[in-house]
C-alpha cells in the first residue's frame, strides 16, 4: 500500500494549535469540541423540554382547564375559543415534551456528548474514526431540533398549531385524517433528519471502537462505557432505519396517496405501531445503556474496587440489546392481538429483567467490600441504582398483558417510564456530568451545590412521579388535559414535586455558573486510585489532540 | 502543551465547512419539501424552487465533501488502518440500508400474509366497518382488480440484467487488481450500461402497471419497495459512474481503490435486494396466489 | 418508601362495589365489578408484594454497603471482582421469580382473552367462581362501541328496530371544559358522566366489539378490567360479565385529538327486566322515554338537548 506517502501526510496539520473561534466551534473535527457542542445543545433542548413539562404539571395541578386557557387568552383567543386551543395545545405540549426529551436531550447528552468525549479517551484513540462525519451528526441533530421547533408553530389541524398526537405518532391521528396540516410533515422530516444524524453517529462509534482501541486493549479489556456505547450504536444502526421506513410511509400516505395505514385502501393503522415499536423499544434501551456504562465507572471509581463481574456486565448489556429487539409489541397489548402472541411478548419481555438484575446486583457487589467515597457523582449513581430498580419492576408489572389491560395508557405507565428515564437516564446524565465536569472543562465545581442539587432533585422527582403510580392504578388515563375530581389529590402532589425540581434545576445552573465564574483550576485526576481508565492519565482539560503517541495497554492490567 | 509529534496512523481531519453547510441545506430541503407538498410561508403547494434549492445544496455538499475525501486519499491520509475503518463504515452503512428495506418487506408481508388472518373467521366479517379494509382489497391478496406483473417477462429480464451486472463488476474489480485498467474500464462501463438498462426497463414496467401507487395498498407496498430499490440502483449507477470517471482520469490504482470496492459492494447489495424482491414480491404471489 | 408501605397496607382486596369511579386520594385499583377484574386484583396484589420485596431488598443492600463499606468504616478496599456462586444465584433466582409470575399471568390472560364457550359452561359447576352456568344458558348480549371524535356510538347488532337496523345511539360526555358545560353534578361526576349511558343487564355474558370511524380510540372500563382499542378498519372483541348492578365509569384511553379527555364512558348495569324495557323502547324508537325510564337521578340532558330523531339520524 502507499506507505511511502504516509510520512508526509500529516505535515499540514497543526496539532495542539487551536483554530479560531468560528472554525473551532462551527467547522469542528475534534471529538472533544463536538462533545461539548452536544452537551450545550442538550442543555438548551433540556430547558425547552423541561419548560414544556412545567406547562403540563401547571395545567394538571388542579382539575379543570386553567393555565393553558390563560396562555391562549394571552395569545389573543377568548372564551371557548381559548379553551379549544388550550386543549389542542396541551396535546402539542406533551408530544413535543416527549420527543424533545428523548431525541434532543437524553440521546445527544449521553451518546453525543459523553460518548464523543469519553469513548476515544477511554480506548486510547486520538479522535473518532470519522471526525468530519462526527460534526455533521451534531449539526443535523441541531437542524432537526430547529425543524421540530418550527413545526410546533405551523398549522396542525384546522387553525390549531402544532402536532398533538403523542410522541408515538400513531396514524390516523398523524395522517391526513387527524392532522392534515404541514406541521406533521415537517415533524416527520425533522425525525428523519435526527435519525440520519444518529445512524451516522452510530457508524462512527462502532468503527471507532472496533478499529481504534489502543494497542493491547482487547474488547474484553475495554472499559464498560465503551461497551455500552458500542451496544447502543448497534441498536441505533438497526432500529432507526425501520423508523425511517415507517415515517416515510406516513409521509407518502399523507401526501402522495399511498394507503399503508389507511383501511379504506386496505391498509392497517396497526402496522405503523409494529414498525414504530420495533424501533421504539430498542430506543428505550438506547437511552439507558450509556447510563449503565457510566454508572459502572462511577461505582468502581468511588468504591476503589474493580467492577464486579466485568464480563457479565458487558454481556448483560449485549443481551439486553439483543432481547430488546424481540419484545416490541408489549406496547400494543390492547390493539387486538391474538392471545398467543400476547403470551409470547409477555414471556420475552420479562426475560429482560434477568440481565438487568445482573447489572443491579453487580453494581452493589462492586461496592461490597469497597471503601466508598460519597463524592457527588457517587450519590447520583447510588440514586440511579435504586430509582432505576423502582422503574424497572413496574416495567415487569406492565409486561404482564393481563394487568396491562388495566394499566395501559394510564399514569402507571407514565410513572414507570419517568422512573427509568427521568430518574434513570437523567440521573445517569447528572452523575456523568459531575464525574467528568472537571476533566472536560478543567475547573472544579462546588461540591456543596452538587449535593444540594442531588437531594432536591431526589426528593422533587420522587414526589413528582411516585404518586403517578396511584393515579394510574386508580384509572387516570394518559394525555388528559383535565380529569375527574377523584384524581385531584395526587395530581396536586405531583405538581408540587415539579416545583421542587424547579428548585433543583435552579441549583444545578447556579452550580455551573459558580464554577465558570470562580474558575478553580482542576487537576488531572481528582478521584484518586479508584479512577483507572485512560482519561484520567491526561491533563484536565485534555490537550486539543491527545494520544499522539498511542498508550499501550499491558496484558495484565485490568479494566 | 507540548507539540509532540504524531506517532499514529489515524487520520485527523482538518476543520471542514461541509457538515455545517449540509445541515443548513437539510433545513432548506425539509422546508422546501413541506412547501412543495402543503404550501408554506404564503407560497402555494406545488412551489418547487425551495425544494430544488435544498436538493441542489445537498448535492453540492456531497460533491465537495467527497471530492475532499478523494483528495485526502490521494495525499496518503488513508493509511491501512484508516482503510480498515472506512471498510467497516461502509459495511455498517449497508447494514443500516438493509434494515431500511426490512420496513418495506415488512409492510408487504404484513398485507400479503396477515391479510388472510384479518379476513379472519373469528370476527364479524359482515360488519360494515370491519369489512371496509377488506372490501378495498376484495378480501384477497393481491387485491381484486389488481393484475400483477407476470414475473417471467420484464422482471425476469431485469433479474438477469442485474445478475449479469454483478459478474461484470466483479470482473472489472478483478482486472483492476491486476492493474489491467483497460478491461477494468470496459467492464465497469458495461456494468453501468446494464444498470441503466435495468432502470429503463423498470420505468417501462412502471408505465405498464395495471395498478397505481395511490390506488390500493398493493400498489403502495409494491411501488414503495421496488421504487426504493430503483432509487438505490440509480444511486449505485452514479457511484459506479464516479468510479469510471476516476479510472478514466487515471485515479485509483491496483492497490488503492476503496471507492471502487465500496461501489461494488453497494452494487451487490442492490443486486441481492432485488433477488428478494423478485422472489417475494413478483414470483411467489404470482405462482402461489395465482393472480 | 413511605409510599410503598402505605400502598401495601391498603391492598385493594375490596369486595364488589356498586359504582366505580376514581376515589379521592385512592392508592390502588378501582373496585372490581367482574371476575376478570377480581382476578387482576389478586394478581396485582401478588405482583405488588414481589416487586416491593425486590425493591426493598435492593434498597437494603444499598444501605448496607453504604454503612458497612464507606471509607471510614472500611478504609482499605478489598480487590475481588468475581464470585461465580453469587453470580449464578442472582441469575437463577430472578428466573424463578419470573416463572412464578408467568404462571398466574398466563392463566389470567387466557381467562380474559379466550371467549368462553357458553354451551360448555352452562353444564359446568356452579361453585367455580370463574364461570356462570346460569348466565351461560341465556346466551350472549352483544354490543358494539364505535369511537368517534369525540363521542361513542353504541349499537346492539342483535337488536333490530322496526326498519331492520340495529339499535344504535350516540353517547356524549357532559363536560368539555367549556363555559356552556353542564355543571350540575347531581347528574354524575364531572368529566365522567354522559348524556345517554350504555345500558347492560347484570349477570349476563356480554360480548363487546370496538371499532372507530376516524382515529384510534380505546374503550376502557377499569372496574371491568377491560381496555380494547377501537381501531379504524378493525373490529376488536372481548367479553365480560358484571355481577353487580350500578353505574360504572370509564374513559377513552387512546389519544384521539383535542377532546380526548372528554369522551367518557358510562355504563349502567341494570336488572334484566329494566334492560328489556329499555331496549324494547329503543327498538320502538321511543328514545327519550327509554332513558327516562331508567332511574332518572343518574340521567341527564345536555345543555342543548338534541331530539331523538336527529340523534339517531346522526348515528346512522
Ligand atoms: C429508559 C427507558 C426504559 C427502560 C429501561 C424500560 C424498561 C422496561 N420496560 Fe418500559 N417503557 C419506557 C421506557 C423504558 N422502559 C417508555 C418510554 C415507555 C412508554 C412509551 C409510551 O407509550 O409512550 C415504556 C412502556 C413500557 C411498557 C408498555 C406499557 C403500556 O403502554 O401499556 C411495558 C410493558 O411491558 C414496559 C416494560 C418494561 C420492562 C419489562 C423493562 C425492563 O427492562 C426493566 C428491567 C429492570 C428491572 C426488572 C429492575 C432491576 C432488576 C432486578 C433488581 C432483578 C430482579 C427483578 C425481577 C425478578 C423482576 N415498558
Ligand atoms: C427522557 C425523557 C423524559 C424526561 C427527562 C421527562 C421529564 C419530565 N416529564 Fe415527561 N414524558 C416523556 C419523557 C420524559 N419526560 C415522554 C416520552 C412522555 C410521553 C409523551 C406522550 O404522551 O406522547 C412524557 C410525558 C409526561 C407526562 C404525561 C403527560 C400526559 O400523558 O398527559 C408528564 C406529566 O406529568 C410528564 C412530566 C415530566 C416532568 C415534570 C419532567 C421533568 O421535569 C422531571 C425533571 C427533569 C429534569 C429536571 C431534567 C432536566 C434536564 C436538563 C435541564 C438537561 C441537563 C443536560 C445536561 C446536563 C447536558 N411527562
Ligand atoms: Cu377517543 Cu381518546
Ligand atoms: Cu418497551
Amino acid at each position: 500500500m502507499a506507505m511511502d506517502q504516509v510520512s508526509v501526510a500529516h505535515d499540514d496539520h497543526e496539532h495542539d494549535h487551536k483554530p479560531g473561534f468560528f472554525t473551532r466551534w462551527f467547522l469542528s473535527t475534534n471529538h472533544k469540541d463536538i462533545g461539548t457542542l452536544y452537551l450545550i445543545f442538550a442543555l438548551c433542548a433540556g430547558i425547552v423540554g423541561y419548560t414544556l413539562s412545567g406547562l403540563i404539571r401547571w395545567e394538571l395541578a388542579e382539575p379543570g382547564i386553567g393555565p393553558l386557557t390563560g396562555l391562549m387568552e394571552y395569545f389573543g383567543y377568548s372564551g371557548d375559543q381559548a379553551v379549544e386551543h388550550a386543549k389542542h395545545f396541551y396535546n402539542v405540549v406533551i408530544t413535543y415534551h416527549g420527543l424533545i426529551m428523548i431525541f434532543f436531550m437524553v440521546m445527544p447528552a449521553l451518546i453525543g456528548g459523553f460518548g464523543n468525549w469519553f469513548v476515544p479517551l477511554m480506548i486510547g484513540a486520538p479522535d473518532m474514526a470519522f471526525p468530519r462525519m462526527n460534526n455533521i451528526s451534531f449539526w443535523l441533530t441541531a437542524a432537526a431540533f430547529v425543524m421540530a421547533c418550527i413545526s410546533m408553530l405551523l398549522p396542525g389541524t384546522g387553525d390549531f398549531l402544532g402536532f398533538g398526537g403523542g410522541w408515538v405518532l400513531y396514524p390516523p391521528l398523524s395522517s391526513a385524517t387527524g392532522h392534515p396540516g404541514p406541521s406533521m410533515d415537517l415533524l416527520i422530516l425533522s425525525l428523519h433528519t435526527a435519525g440520519i444524524a444518529s445512524i451516522l453517529g452510530a457508524i462512527n462509534f462502532i468503527v471507532t471502537i472496533l478499529n481504534m482501541r489502543a494497542p493491547g486493549m482487547t474488547l474484553h479489556k475495554m472499559p464498560l462505557f465503551a461497551w455500552s456505547v458500542l451496544v447502543t450504536a448497534v441498536l441505533l444502526l438497526l432500529a432507526l432505519p425501520v423508523l425511517a421506513g415507517a415515517l416515510t410511509m406516513l409521509l407518502t400516505d399523507r401526501n402522495f396517496g399511498s394507503q399503508f395505514f389507511d383501511p379504506s385502501g386496505g391498509g392497517d393503522p396497526i402496522m405503523f405501531q409494529h414498525l414504530f415499536w420495533f424501533f421504539g423499544h430498542p430506543e428505550v434501551y438506547i437511552m439507558i445503556l450509556p447510563a449503565f456504562g457510566i454508572i459502572s465507572h462511577i461505582v468502581s471509581t468511588f468504591s476503589k474496587k474493580p467492577v464486579f463481574g466485568y464480563l457479565g456486565m458487558a454481556y448483560a448489556m449485549v443481551s439486553i440489546g439483543a432481547i430488546g429487539f424481540i419484545v416490541w409489541a408489549h406496547h400494543m397489548y390492547t390493539v387486538g392481538m391474538p392471545s398467543d402472541m400476547k403470551a409470547y411478548f409477555v414471556a420475552a419481555t420479562m426475560v429482560i429483567a434477568v440481565p438487568t438484575g445482573i447489572k443491579i446486583f453487580s453494581w452493589i457487589a462492586t461496592m461490597w467490600g469497597g471503601s466508598i467515597d460519597f463524592e457527588v457523582p457517587m450519590v447520583w449513581a447510588i440514586g440511579f441504582i435504586f430509582l432505576f430498580t423502582v422503574g424497572g419492576v413496574t416495567g415487569v408489572v406492565l409486561a404482564n398483558a393481563g394487568i396491562d389491560h388495566v394499566l395501559h395508557d394510564t399514569y402507571y405507565v407514565v410513572a414507570h417510564f419517568h422512573y427509568v428515564l427521568s430518574l434513570g437516564a437523567v440521573f445517569g446524565l447528572f452523575a456523568a456530568w459531575y464525574y467528568w465536569f472537571e476533566k472536560m472543562f478543567g475547573i472544579k465545581y462546588n461540591k456543596t451545590i452538587g449535593y444540594a442539587h442531588f437531594w432536591t432533585m431526589f426528593i422533587g422527582s420522587n414526589l413528582l412521579f411516585f404518586p403517578q403510580h396511584f393515579l394510574g392504578l386508580n384509572g387516570m388515563p394518559r394525555r388528559y388535559i383535565d380529569y375527574a375530581d377523584g384524581f385531584a389529590t395526587w395530581h396536586f402532589w405531583s405538581s408540587m414535586g415539579y416545583a421542587v425540581t424547579l428548585v433543583a434545576t435552579t441549583i444545578f445552573f447556579v452550580g455551573v455558573i459558580e464554577a465558570l465564574v470562580r474558575r478553580r483550576k482542576g487537576v488531572a485526576n481528582p478521584w484518586g486510585e479508584g479512577a483507572t481508565t485512560l482519561e484520567w492519565t491526561l491533563s484536565s482539560p485534555p490537550p486539543f489532540h491527545q494520544f499522539n503517541e498511542l498508550p499501550e495497554v499491558k496484558p495484565e492490567s485490568h479494566h | 502543551m507540548a507539540h509532540d509529534e504524531v506517532k499514529h496512523d489515524y487520520h485527523l481531519v482538518n476543520p471542514s465547512p461541509w457538515p455545517l453547510l449540509g445541515s443548513m441545506g437539510m433545513i432548506v430541503l425539509a422546508l422546501g419539501a413541506v412547501t412543495f407538498m402543503k404550501g408554506l410561508f404564503g407560497m402555494p403547494a406545488g412551489t418547487w424552487w425551495l425544494l430544488a434549492l435544498g436538493l441542489a445544496s445537498i448535492i453540492y455538499v456531497m460533491f465537495g465533501w467527497w471530492r475532499e475525501v478523494i483528495k485526502e486519499g490521494g495525499a496518503g491520509d488513508h493509511t491501512p488502518v484508516v482503510e480498515i475503518g472506512l471498510r467497516y463504515g461502509m459495511i455498517l452503512f449497508i447494514a443500516s440500508e438493509v434494515m431500511f428495506f426490512v420496513a418495506w418487506f415488512w409492510s408487504f408481508f404484513e398485507f400479503a400474509i396477515f391479510h388472510g388472518a384479518r379476513v379472519g373467521e373469528s370476527f364479524d366479517v359482515a360488519s360494515p366497518l370491519y369489512s371496509e379494509a377488506l372490501q378495498a382489497v376484495g378480501g384477497q391478496w393481491p387485491p381484486e382488480g389488481v393484475t400483477v406483473f407476470d414475473p417471467f417477462h420484464l422482471p425476469l429480464m431485469n433479474t438477469l440484467i442485474l445478475l449479469l451486472s454483478g459478474t461484470t463488476i466483479t470482473a472489472s474489480h478483478h482486472a483492476l487488481q491486476h492493474d489491467n485498467r483497460r478491461t477494468a474500464i470496459s467492464m465497469l462501463a458495461i456494468t453501468i450500461v446494464l444498470g441503466l438498462c435495468f432502470t429503463g426497463l423498470q420505468a417501462v414496467e412502471y408505465m405498464e402497471a395495471g395498478f397505481s401507487y395511490s390506488g390500493t395498498i398493493y400498489g403502495s407496498a409494491f411501488f414503495m419497495a421496488t421504487g426504493f430499490h430503483g432509487a438505490h440502483v440509480v444511486i449505485g449507477t452514479i457511484f459506479l459512474t464516479v468510479c469510471l470517471v476516476r479510472l478514466l482520469s487515471g485515479g485509483m490504482s491496483a492497490k488503492k481503490h476503496l471507492g471502487f470496492e465500496f461501489a461494488a459492494w453497494y452494487w451487490h447489495f442492490v443486486d441481492i435486494v432485488w433477488l428478494f424482491l423478485f422472489a417475494f414480491v413478483y414470483v411467489i404471489p404470482y405462482l402461489v396466489l395465482g393472480h | 418508601m413511605r409510599f410503598l408501605i402505605a400502598l401495601l397496607s391498603i391492598l385493594p382486596f375490596g369486595a364488589l362495589a356498586e359504582a366505580a369511579q376514581p376515589e379521592a386520594g385512592g392508592l390502588g385499583l378501582q373496585p372490581a365489578a367482574t371476575r376478570i377484574m377480581e382476578r387482576l386484583h389478586g394478581f396485582h396484589a401478588y405482583l405488588l408484594v414481589i416487586i416491593t420485596v425486590i425493591t426493598l431488598f435492593v434498597l437494603a443492600l444499598i444501605i448496607w454497603v453504604c454503612v458497612r463499606y464507606n471509607k471510614r468504616s472500611n478504609p482499605v478496599p478489598r480487590k475481588f471482582s468475581h464470585n461465580t456462586l453469587i453470580e449464578i444465584v442472582w441469575t437463577v433466582v430472578p428466573v424463578l421469580i419470573l416463572v412464578a409470575i408467568a404462571g398466574p399471568s398466563f392463566s389470567n390472560l387466557f381467562y380474559q382473552e379466550n371467549e368462553p364457550d357458553l354451551e360448555v359452561i352452562s353444564s359446568g359447576n356452579g361453585d367455580d367462581p370463574n364461570i356462570y352456568p346460569a348466565a351461560a344458558e341465556k346466551g350472549w348480549v352483544t354490543f358494539k362501541a364505535q369511537g368517534n371524535q369525540w363521542n361513542w356510538t353504541y349499537s346492539f347488532p342483535d337488536q333490530l328496530d322496526g326498519s331492520g337496523y340495529p339499535v344504535e345511539f350516540v353517547s356524549n360526555g357532559l363536560q368539555h371544559g367549556l363555559a356552556k358545560d353542564v355543571t350540575d353534578l347531581s347528574t354524575g361526576p364531572r368529566n365522567l358522566a354522559v348524556d345517554y349511558p350504555l345500558v347492560l343487564p347484570v349477570n349476563r355474558y356480554v360480548r363487546y366489539q370496538t371499532a372507530a370511524s376516524d382515529v384510534i380510540h380505546s374503550f376502557a372500563m377499569p372496574a371491568f378490567g377491560i381496555k380494547t382499542d377501537a381501531v379504524p378498519g378493525r373490529l376488536n372483541e372481548g367479553w365480560f360479565l358484571v355481577e353487580e348492578e350500578g353505574t360504572y365509569y370509564g374513559q377513552c384511553s387512546e389519544l384521539c385529538g383535542k377532546d380526548h379527555a372528554y369522551m367518557p364512558i358510562e355504563v349502567r348495569v341494570v336488572s334484566q327486566e329494566v334492560f328489556d324495557t329499555w331496549i324494547e323502547r329503543l327498538k320502538a324508537g321511543e328514545f327519550e322515554a327509554a332513558f327516562d325510564g331508567l332511574d332518572d337521578t343518574a340521567t341527564a340532558t345536555t345543555a342543548e338537548p338534541m331530539d331523538a330523531p336527529t340523534r339517531l339520524a346522526q348515528a346512522q
